[in-house]
């Protein structure tokens, strides 16, 4: 978090100061170990074995917040009898579909029901809704003594109980004293006085079962009680400056603004459809129609009416998988003739570069906008195969624009952090020459789309036309007003114009416009919110008024949480949000996240629908059942409770279970694109992870253009143990070349005891651990090591696996012999694939992501 | 588009077309042309450290034995300005004495020229190893009495005044004449802190290897200034009784030399490593080059006979002798300044004293 | 009076943001691309154009209160600056006045009236001061003297995010250093200390105006161990070229004796 974070940790270091323990879990000892009070290196591509021995670790020793847990988190309900766990299937969950290659979720769900997610696969299911989805107020059995066999936490129980300390050692490397250190400090830090919160970034969530590490952390967090209290919680550290925000306004394929799902072409066929399959009968997300109709009135305005259900067909719909990697292999095989890459340098910061730059040739256009020519807007120039000659530039048709950006301090906008605060920065210089905002582009880009079309009568043209699109101008560039934006997305009356307060404020009969549900209440009083600064010693501690925070300002979120059932604090210590009997109405430090004035003794009838369902201990009003899910009836689509799967590309077997890898993972069986045996290749010894440095900006577009921050970190570089270092006479400062089955890059070599060998079950395990921020432009140049990176992910979010996988190291600079898998011959034979799974889930169909489903490739080796 | 289109390439990398440059350093000069890649200006590159960053023993710390101090930015001509600069003084002393005297009245005029011209020619070497020549006046902005490169100066420019007045005065009679000699006096006055505050410019640094001979450094400077100035008069055209006088007076001086180098290698002999810049590298040559180069014109000087070889001979191994004497010592500075563990140890003997 | 920099290494995360800031408020040109494998720093050093420079120290050695699985290890962190002494070697040094000490008590190189004589350079014990072989002139920290005068602390301070780097009153900064030494002795860490804080500490040069809290021997930081002013030990130097200068005016005497009488 040092590393990535430095401003952030300034909050963690003020912690520490206070009396805070910091605990750093990593295989390198960083800048955030540097200042920790405990480092625990860990293998790279472990730690669902580390979190679910801390899990096991809380069972075993009755550690858990016992209140919080009964009454707060899904523990007590009963099962389905149909369901299996991994522990009697040898690392699968009841429901496997081998033909689909996928999880039929049924036997996962309550016992007798079946409940919405919050968020999560609540859309993407085998071909066809799941049809009873929402309907129930969540389970309906229930143990509250936590002793059934069936209850959520007995079978928790039974699936943590082999990940002792001991096996925790086996597998991730970690002494066992070490671990069992972190534990008791973790439990003895929490419950009624104490809590505890975990940050963690793309090192938990780049892998194949990426997913399931946070859930492992959350369980770890309900089990505690550190959820919705203050000190608690899990913190998402994002890699930009508004990440966040380009989730909750999403740059997603399968999202609509608000966590709203994209609609579906084989089953959201209509509006009615759309709102039945995705309304829940429980919870908050009863309130879906209202958002849904607010956002299709902001978008299509007077248009939108309730005869021809509020112009839902004109928006697009989803016929596949169309993430990242999907469309990047699309491209590959040609079936994608252009291409906006904004803010992004994917050959640079996505995984398998030389993929991303075989698709790049194969586009009709590609429009790059960013601050600097980077590698990206550049592949045709000096990219590794041109380099080697394997590629000519002339033989490359594709047609590039490069459009040079507005940088943050060029543009009106609000960045929204982690912990979903939204702050407001104003322009402090116009934009030099041609650079232009985002904001700018798309809106006058738009405006040129609509005069191209004004004449066409043709009705597959009328969303465009009908698309509401007149925000003022100012200034010699015409450039849009970001605040009317803002206030957009605010929402306001349809009828006088004037904004709501919030999305309580929402409507589903057409009487509001709202851009984005959440972010509600951000332009409230006709106040720019997000641009508030009242310093923190002018106001409470919890600082409300600096900034604004979806949604509703809460800066906690489910801070019901904070109260016991009878909605008093759990201590005094930790007071946050309670009950005010008298007043008859929540209130606390922060604005409660719960119906204001529903006290803590109501219980919903029977029958009862819609926000009605949600109980005064109901603090996770998000979900159906308005509890905390340790265990997950439905939403993922890897299985309920998180299990320790090994990378795609490991060094060791998976130690607890005959099923190697995520069943479920997302693989891309192409030639170019080629994998590692699934463990133990003699070829591919070694584990790399890769990071980024304090000195560098992700892909570098921001900062290898920069002297200052060039010359602290000016050449790619890998990190090695000294003990890797004898072993393959490796030198500090030399030079080193690491290679996989996609690529070999060069790199600069520091030896470290920062970045140990860990001994697991008697093998020495080295790790290599690569930034990642050099490419062939700017200032500073080096090989990316992205070029590394195989094409795999996790099914849940189709994030790549790019924290742990396989490779070699050897001393000196670049053979000019091996190349790159895109452009020149296969570097290596096929290699036996089986091994990853179980027989059962063995026979995955191959190519079943993305528009290519079914269609069987040249060169596939399974 | 170019990569430089974004920058001055400067190393600010800020457009002046955009971006102001306004800042405490924003006028201070980098070289042209060091856009392309690798292209190291400023400090010199850094070494690339070949060993494990933490390959060290706790009683052996350093910091990637990387210097402490910075390497004093001095060039050649500032030891060759230590010794035509106690040439001067010397020679100054050596003309006010004579002049006193029934001696010759030709050796006391040489002795102003030569002074004379010793200063021109060494302020000449000052300015020409100041980074910015044209403010060469600043040196007499203000007098510093902490400075001994202020009181140097200052002294400098008097001795310049006195030694050349009395140096134009010295062909003249009756009342210029007087002037003259008191101006030859004031030179001669002037000589020995001229001789001598060379030593302690160089010993009020934080430089291990001068600073810990500040004792015995300006002996050996003022010693190999009689030495200087005696072997450039032993050069010139001189009769048997300037001979004489200059004879006795370099023979004093080379071996005043000789012990005061030893007495300066006494100083120091507690201290391992600023000892060992005085007998390693560059300086160790030239310090022992020096001694033998003394020994060799001592004796030279004190044999019988009156040859112009013999005093030639005489007066070069004695030039070499005093310039070598302040080659070693400045390199020997150079020297201890780039070694960390110098700094680390003349400090902590100093403590523990 | 005056003010100063309190730099506490053990909150230090070595992000390098007071390097940056420094560069860019200063406008100082990059000191070239070239990597060092020490550690993560490839800067080395203070120079003439760097201002602010951060030390990455992999030490065999463990700090107290810290667990890790590497055993004996630590990676200590460290935001070094010119000093400001107190009694300023480059200052006391430099023969032309360009030197000043401001009325923030801080040590300032005044561009305009610097000719590059070089003599800061070997009077600083600290290794800071520099001069720049392209401009001439010798350059370090200002302690943002331009900022100062606009009621606005140094940039460097300003960026950093953990508070290592402290700004303020010298009084008020020393009382906050002991007590975060207390702090820390009082947690366990008892190898903290104080280089520099005040003339009885580092009676060399009467303290520091940028001092900092450690927590191995300055050494490790290429920080001098016993910094002194060159000035304060001039005195016997003095005294040997009088001693000297008199001795040669005697040799002088003695051979001219006699002269001219034959």
């Amino acid at each position: 978090m040092a590393e990535c974070h430095p401003v952030g940790f300034r909050w963690v270091m003020e912690a520490k100061r206070r009396g805070a323990t910091i605990i750093h879990v990593d295989p390198r000892f960083t800048r955030t170990s540097a200042v920790s009070d405990l480092h625990v290196p860990i293998r790279a591509g472990s730690d669902i074995a580390f979190l679910g021995g801390i899990v096991n670790y809380i069972l075993e020793n009755e550690r858990h917040f016992v209140d919080y847990v009964v009454n707060y988190t899904n523990a007590p309900a009963l099962i389905d009898d149909d369901f299996r766990d991994t522990e009697d299937l040898d690392g699968l969950f009841s429901g496997w579909d081998a033909e689909k290659g996928q999880y039929d979720i049924s036997s996962w769900s309550y016992k007798g029901t079946d409940v919405a997610p919050a968020a999560g696969q609540r859309e993407i299911f085998s071909g066809e809704p799941h049809s009873e989805r929402g309907t129930t107020a969540g389970a309906e059995k229930f143990d509250f003594s936590l002793q059934d066999p069936a209850c959520v936490f007995q079978i928790l129980k039974r699936h943590y109980s082999r990940y002792t300390p001991q096996v925790v050692e086996e597998t991730c490397g970690i002494p066992k004293d070490l671990f069992l250190k972190v534990a008791e400090t973790l439990c003895s830090n929490s419950g009624r006085d104490r809590t505890s919160a975990f940050c963690y970034a793309v090192g938990w969530t780049q892998h194949s079962v990426g997913v399931q590490y946070i859930r492992t952390a959350a369980i770890i967090q309900l089990l505690l009680g550190n959820i919705g209290r203050p000190g608690g919680g899990i913190l998402a550290l994002r890699g930009h400056a508004s990440i966040q925000g380009s989730t909750d306004i999403p740059t997603l394929y399968n999202l609509l603004p608000g966590y709203l799902p994209m609609p579906k072409a084989t089953f959201d066929k209509t509006f009615e459809d759309y709102v039945k399959f995705n309304e829940s009968k429980s919870g908050w997300w009863a309130e879906f129609p209202k958002y849904i109709v607010s956002l299709l009135k902001a978008w299509f305005g007077d248009a939108a009416t309730f005869q021809n259900g509020w112009c839902y067909e004109y928006l697009p719909n989803l016929t596949g998988d169309h993430s990242h990697m999907t469309t990047v292999a699309d491209m590959a095989d040609g079936a994608i003739k252009g291409y906006f890459v904004m803010g992004e340098n994917p050959t640079v910061g996505s995984m398998h570069g030389a993929l991303h730059r075989k698709g790049m040739r194969e586009l009709d256009w590609l429009v790059v906008r960013d601050f600097a020519p980077t590698e990206t807007a550049e592949f045709w120039r000096d990219a590794p195969e041109i380099q080697r000659g394997e590629v000519r530039t002339e033989d490359i048709k594709t047609e590039v624009f490069m459009f040079p950006a507005a940088a943050h301090t060029e543009k009106d906008g609000a960045f929204t952090n982690t912990q979903r605060m939204l702050q407001w920065h104003h322009k402090a210089i116009e934009p030099p020459g041609d650079c232009r905002s985002e904001l700018h582009f798309v809106y006058h880009l738009g405006l040129r789309l609509k005069k191209l079309y004004e004449d066409s009568m043709d009705p597959k043209d009328r969303p465009l036309l009908d698309l509401t699109w007149d925000y003022p101008t100012k200034g010699p560039h015409q450039e849009p007003d970001a605040e009317a934006v803002l206030r957009e997305i605010n929402g306001y009356k349809v009828d006088s114009g004037e904004v709501v307060e919030g999305f309580t404020d929402l409507k589903s009969d057409g009487s509001t416009a709202c851009g984005c549900w959440i972010y509600s209440g951000v332009y409230k009083d006709g106040v720019n919110q997000a641009a508030r600064r009242k310093p923190g010693r002018e106001q409470s501690w919890v600082a409300s008024e600096w900034g604004w925070a979806w949604p509703h300002n809460r800066r906690i979120l489910y801070n019901r949480a904070s109260a016991d059932p009878e909605g008093k604090p759990w201590s005094e210590r930790k007071k946050y949000v309670w009950w005010d009997a008298k007043e008859g109405k929540w209130t606390g430090e922060d604005d409660p996240d719960f119906i204001p004035d529903r006290p803590p003794s109501y219980r919903p009838e029977e029958g009862a629908e819609g926000t009605a369902t949600i109980s005064g201990i109901d603090p996770f009003l998000m979900q159906g059942d308005g509890k905390g899910w340790i265990y997950a009836p439905n939403g993922l689509l890897d299985g309920p409770l998180p299990t320790h799967y090994e990378p795609q590309e490991s060094i060791c077997e998976n130690p607890l279970y005959g099923q190697q890898c995520n069943p479920a993972r997302m693989e891309w069986k192409r030639a170019d694109n080629p994998y590692h045996r699934a463990h133990g290749d003699p070829r591919f010894p070694y584990v790399i992870t890769t990071y980024r440095l304090t000195e560098h900006h992700t892909a570098g577009g921001m900062t290898r253009w920069l002297s200052w921050l060039s010359e602290l970190q000016p050449e790619m570089f890998c990190e090695v143990s000294p003990e890797l270092a004898a072993e393959n006479g490796l030198s500090n400062g030399g030079w080193a070349t690491i290679t996989t089955a996609r690529g070999e890059i060069e790199a600069r070599v520091l030896v470290t005891r920062r970045i140990p060998p860990l001994k697991i079950r008697g093998m020495i395990v080295h790790q290599i651990g690569l930034p990642y921020h050099w490419g062939s432009r700017g200032l500073v140049k080096g090989d990316a090591a992205n070029e590394l990176i195989s094409f795999v992910a996790d099914p849940n979010v189709s994030i790549q696996e790019s924290k742990a996988l396989t490779g070699n190291i050897e001393a000196g600079r670049k053979s000019s012999g091996r190349r790159v898998v895109t452009s020149g011959r296969p570097v290596e034979e096929a290699v036996d694939q089986t091994s990853r799974d179980k027989p059962a889930a063995a026979q995955r169909p191959a190519g079943s992501h993305g528009v290519e489903a079914g269609k069987s490739q040249e060169g596939e080796q399974s | 588009m170019t990569e430089v289109s974004s920058g001055t390439g400067d190393g600010r990398w800020i457009d002046p077309s955009m971006g102001m440059l306004i800042g405490e350093a924003a006028d201070q000069k980098v070289p042209e042309g060091r856009t392309e890649r690798g292209h190291s200006e400023g400090a010199a590159p850094l070494p690339t450290w070949d060993r494990e960053p933490e390959a060290r023993r706790s009683d052996d710390i350093t910091y990637y034995d990387l210097p402490v101090l910075k390497e004093p930015v001095w060039m050649w001509v500032v030891p060759a300005y230590f010794y035509v600069g106690g040439l001067a003084g010397a020679a100054a002393v050596l003309g006010a004495v004579a002049q006193g005297s029934s001696s010759s009245r030709r050796l006391v005029n040489r002795c102003r020229w030569t002074a004379t011209g010793a200063i021109v020619a060494g302020t000449g070497l000052l300015i020409y190893d100041l980074g910015r020549k044209e403010r060469f006046l600043n040196m007499l902005r203000v007098f510093r009495r902490t400075s001994p490169m202020s009181v140097g100066s200052w002294v400098l420019a008097a001795s310049g005044g006195a030694n050349s007045s009395a140096a134009v005065l010295a062909g003249t009679d009756g009342l210029l004449r007087s002037l003259g000699d008191l101006s030859g006096a004031g030179a001669g006055l002037l000589g020995m802190p001229l001789a001598g505050y060379t030593a302690v410019l160089l010993s009020n640094s934080a430089v291990p290897a001068w600073k810990e001979a500040r004792k015995t450094l300006p002996f050996l400077f003022v010693s190999s200034a009689i030495n200087a100035a005696a072997s450039l008069l032993d050069l010139m055209e001189l009769d048997d009784d300037e001979a004489r006088v200059v004879k006795r007076f370099g023979t004093a001086g080379r071996a005043a030399e000789l012990l005061s180098g030893v007495m300066v290698e006494r100083e120091i002999a507690g201290i391992e490593r600023t000892a060992r810049a005085y007998k390693e590298g560059v300086a160790g040559s030239l310090w022992r080059g020096g001694e033998s180069l003394a020994v060799t014109s001592l004796i030279l000087g004190v044999l019988p006979g009156h040859s112009r070889l013999k005093r030639f001979a005489t007066g070069v191994t004695g030039s070499a002798a005093a310039a070598a004497a302040k080659f070693a010592v400045f390199h020997a500075g150079k020297a201890s300044a780039r070694d960390p563990k110098a700094t680390f140890e003349s400090q902590r003997s100093r403590a523990a004293h | 009076m005056g003010t100063g920099f309190f730099t506490d290494t053990t909150v230090c995360i070595g992000c390098k943001a007071c390097e940056v800031a420094c560069k860019e408020w200063n406008q100082l040109p990059d000191d070239g691309m070239s990597f060092t494998a020490m550690s993560y720093d490839n800067t080395g050093d203070l120079s003439a154009s760097t201002w602010r420079h951060v030390a990455f120290i992999e030490r065999p050695v463990a700090l107290s209160e810290q667990q890790t699985g590497l055993g004996n290890f630590s990676w200590l962190l460290m935001s070094d600056v010119c000093k400001h002494c107190k009694s300023a070697g480059c200052l006391e040094n430099c023969p032309t006045g360009a030197i000043v000490r401001t009325e923030f008590d801080s040590v300032y190189v005044q561009p305009d009236i610097c000719n590059g004589c070089g003599y800061c350079v070997v009077g600083c014990p600290f290794g800071v001061i520099d001069r720049r072989e392209d401009d001439g002139r010798a350059w370090k920290c200002t302690l943002c003297y331009d900022r100062q005068k606009d009621g606005m602390e140094p940039a460097c301070a300003k960026a950093c995010p953990t508070d290592s780097i402290q700004f303020g009153d010298l009084d008020e900064l020393r009382d906050k250093a002991r007590r975060r030494v207390e702090q820390l002795h009082a947690g366990g860490v008892e190898e903290a200390y104080l280089y520099g804080v005040d003339e009885a500490d580092q009676p060399g040069t009467d303290g520091l105006n940028a001092f900092f809290l450690l927590v191995d021997k300055p050494e490790v930081y290429n920080l001098p161990p016993e910094p002194v002013a060159p000035r304060k030990y001039a005195a016997p130097a003095w005294a040997s070229v009088a001693a000297a200068g008199v001795a040669m005016a005697l040799a002088a005497v003695a051979a001219v004796a006699g002269s001219g009488r034959q």
